[in-house]
């Protein structure tokens, strides 16, 4: 682990130095000033994120999981399992529920779990509705003593502050406790196996899965869908070699301790006001380095399968979680000298600030490059004295442009090895074979660089807002359809296609010459409301095919058949005259 | 009407506390300390933008 975390921080400084060296030959050309020293020092940053990305990949590529304690004995005790909702659909949400509840009566360990919905809703409406399909689960699923539901008066703390009350009321009563999202979606053998390592690991205080992407439908979620579903595993793989026991948690779809969790993380609010004081919003991170600190060791294993969630599914909805990802995360800069962490916790925490804090130094290259000229010095053909004949100053472009060629190729090439990789080893079949891999992983290239400026410009945005002082609230996402018309698309990116024009409108006037190298990024700027109307549309199947989607997990299934018997059933429990046959023993 | 309306909204709101009660079995989760009394560097960097706005104008 040492090892790992040494040679990825020396090869993606090393990365981001010779960027920084190379830029600054190519700005020195003409003479140095001072905007080339902040365009390398920008490059230096930025280059040392997309190394960092990169290396990760590499790790994962070239590690195996370290083989973990495996318990196969009877399970001790019962295990609960939390399900926060907000303001959710509680039809769908239950849905999930009854699934998860069939799948382990499937697996014959249906007793040793209990389902705790604990309801921070705040619509009386939905409230209502979520009592009325709590009588229909019960009802179902035949779960009463196994299946709970309490809403609370004030959601203090919010999703953190949910559990938290789960805990202080009903936390002696379960050894472990599986903390899910609202749309998470787990394997009754899953659930099984992730408390068998909990027990087979006396020391570990939380156990994380990696939950795959599943039920996208439109061109934006079947990409994320798919990077998700293809990229994802390998990176978390070397994530987990990186961190090694000191996390990650992402908040769901894991396992805790529940007297580890209690002992170590019960989180208070931070002095002053939103957005750096207040509740801790991005809760999880915080979570797995105060177990770390405490002794618990958090692990991520990416080999555990069956385990789910849902995506946002257009880019709307998903900058507005980004917004509230990166209030979390820039929020941290609190704790980054909370004492007691493990250094690598630090660490994690400025890795998460530097997720939002790098587009922002991408931006101000970009900017820099444009104001450049007006700092550059006159140039001077004649540097030395009483030399008759003018000296040209060499061309550097070819520096700038094996600048370019590094940043695509810490782009691309991870992801490329990961696509090579798949096929050796056969994971290209659940994607359609090699054939169809290969078009998904080409068409994902192209697809995120079309919508990476639109990202940078967002989250470039929500950093500035935070920074601000302005809090971007908790509100529910909105899940479903999500398709958006180009009306709502233009109200949502119009910001984006002016900055666009003023950018190209700048650069042509203040450096002709760079406006081609910024196409790239200003085109899908002014395409904007197009990008986010037309990639929030139903895909039809062909590329980005995932394994989910031609052979649904178990679980899926027999959410789709609650789904379908339920749909259409929004009369109250009571008024029915026979309940539905329960799908218990479908 | 009503009043068996809501009556009958009471009976099911009843139902629901009842059938739904978590087992009472109290855990203690003790606030943690995860802030230095004085800020660090970094953080101080990053509120300087996030300060309240003047009264007034």
């Amino acid at each position: 682990m040492l090892l790992t975390r040494t040679v990825t921080l020396a090869l993606s400084l090393a990365a981001a130095w010779g960027g920084f060296l190379l830029f600054l030959q190519f700005g020195a050309a003409d003479g140095m000033d001072a905007m080339d020293i902040v365009r390398s020092a920008l490059i230096f940053a930025s280059t040392f994120w997309l190394a960092w990305g990169a290396v990760q990949a590499l790790a994962g590529l070239t590690t195996r999981p370290p083989a973990v304690p495996r318990d196969t004995g009877s399970l001790r005790g019962v295990t609960a399992i939390l399900v926060p909702v907000y303001n959710e659909d509680p039809v769908a949400t239950f849905a999930r529920i009854a699934a998860m509840d069939a799948s382990l009566k499937a697996a014959g360990q249906a007793a040793q779990f209990h389902f705790a919905i604990l309801s921070d809703t705040r619509d009386e409406a939905i409230a209502a509705r979520e009592r009325h399909w709590f009588l229909r689960l019960l009802e179902e699923t035949g779960g009463e003593g196994r299946i709970f539901y309490r809403r609370r008066l004030s959601n203090k703390g919010r999703k953190a502050g949910n559990i938290e009350d789960f805990i202080k009321r009903s936390g002696a009563a379960y050894e472990f406790s599986v903390i899910l999202d609202a749309d998470s979606l787990i394997e009754g053998e899953t659930l099984v196996e992730m408390v068998r390592r909990m027990q087979a690991a006396p020391g570990l205080g939380l156990l994380q899965t990696l939950p795959v992407i599943i039920r996208a439908q439109s061109r934006f979620g079947r990409a994320m869908q798919f990077a998700g579903t293809f990229y994802s595993p390998i990176f978390a793989r070397g994530l987990a070699m990186m961190q090694g026991h000191t996390g990650p948690f992402w908040g769901h779809n894991a396992i805790v301790r529940t007297r580890a969790f209690a002992e170590s993380c019960g989180m208070p609010e931070l002095a002053g006001k939103p957005p750096f004081g207040g509740h801790i919003l991005s809760h999880d991170y915080v979570e797995a380095a105060l177990l770390a600190r405490a002794g618990w060791q958090v692990r991520v294993d990416d080999d555990i399968a069956g385990s789910y969630e849902e995506a946002p599914g257009n880019i709307v909805d998903h900058a507005k979680r980004d917004r509230r990802w990166c209030q979390g995360n820039l929020q941290h800069s609190r704790l980054l000298a909370a004492p007691g962490l493990k250094p690598w916790s630090r660490f994690v925490f400025l890795q998460g600030i530097l997720a939002y804090i790098a587009p922002v130094f991408w931006l101000g290259f970009i900017l820099a490059s444009i104001a450049a000229p007006l700092f550059a010095p006159p140039p001077d053909y004649f540097p030395v004295e009483f030399w008759p004949f003018p000296v040209l100053p060499v061309s550097q472009a070819s520096k700038a442009l094996g600048l370019a060629v590094g940043v695509f190729g810490l782009l691309f090439v991870p992801k490329l090895l990961i696509l090579l990789d798949a096929a050796l080893r056969g994971r290209v079949a659940g994607f359609g074979g090699g054939l169809r891999a290969l078009a998904s992983v080409l068409a994902e290239l192209v697809f995120s660089s079309l919508i990476a400026p639109i990202f940078l410009m967002y989250q470039t945005r929500s950093v500035s807002q935070v920074l601000r002082g302005a809090d971007g609230g908790w509100p529910a996402q909105t899940r479903g359809d999500g398709s958006l018309s180009l009306s709502d698309a233009w109200a949502a990116s119009h910001w984006i296609v002016t900055t666009g024009a003023l950018t190209i409108a700048a650069t042509q006037w203040l450096s002709p010459v760079l406006v081609p190298w910024l196409l790239p990024v200003t085109l899908p700027m002014l395409a904007a409301p197009l990008i986010i109307a037309w990639s929030s549309r139903a895909s039809r199947p062909g590329v980005f095919l995932t394994p989910t989607e031609w052979q649904p997990a178990p679980v899926m299934a027999l959410q789709d058949l609650i789904l379908s018997r339920w749909q259409g059933m929004e009369t109250p429990v009571q008024d029915r005259d026979m309940p539905g046959p329960a799908v218990t023993h479908a | 009407m009503t009043d068996r309306s809501d009556r009958h909204s009471h009976d099911l709101d009843a139902l629901v506390a009842r059938l739904g009660a978590l087992p009472e079995a109290p855990l203690a989760m003790p606030l943690q300390v995860i802030e230095r009394a004085t800020p660090g560097f970094f953080a101080s960097l990053l509120r300087l933008g996030a300060q309240a706005p003047k009264a007034g104008h």
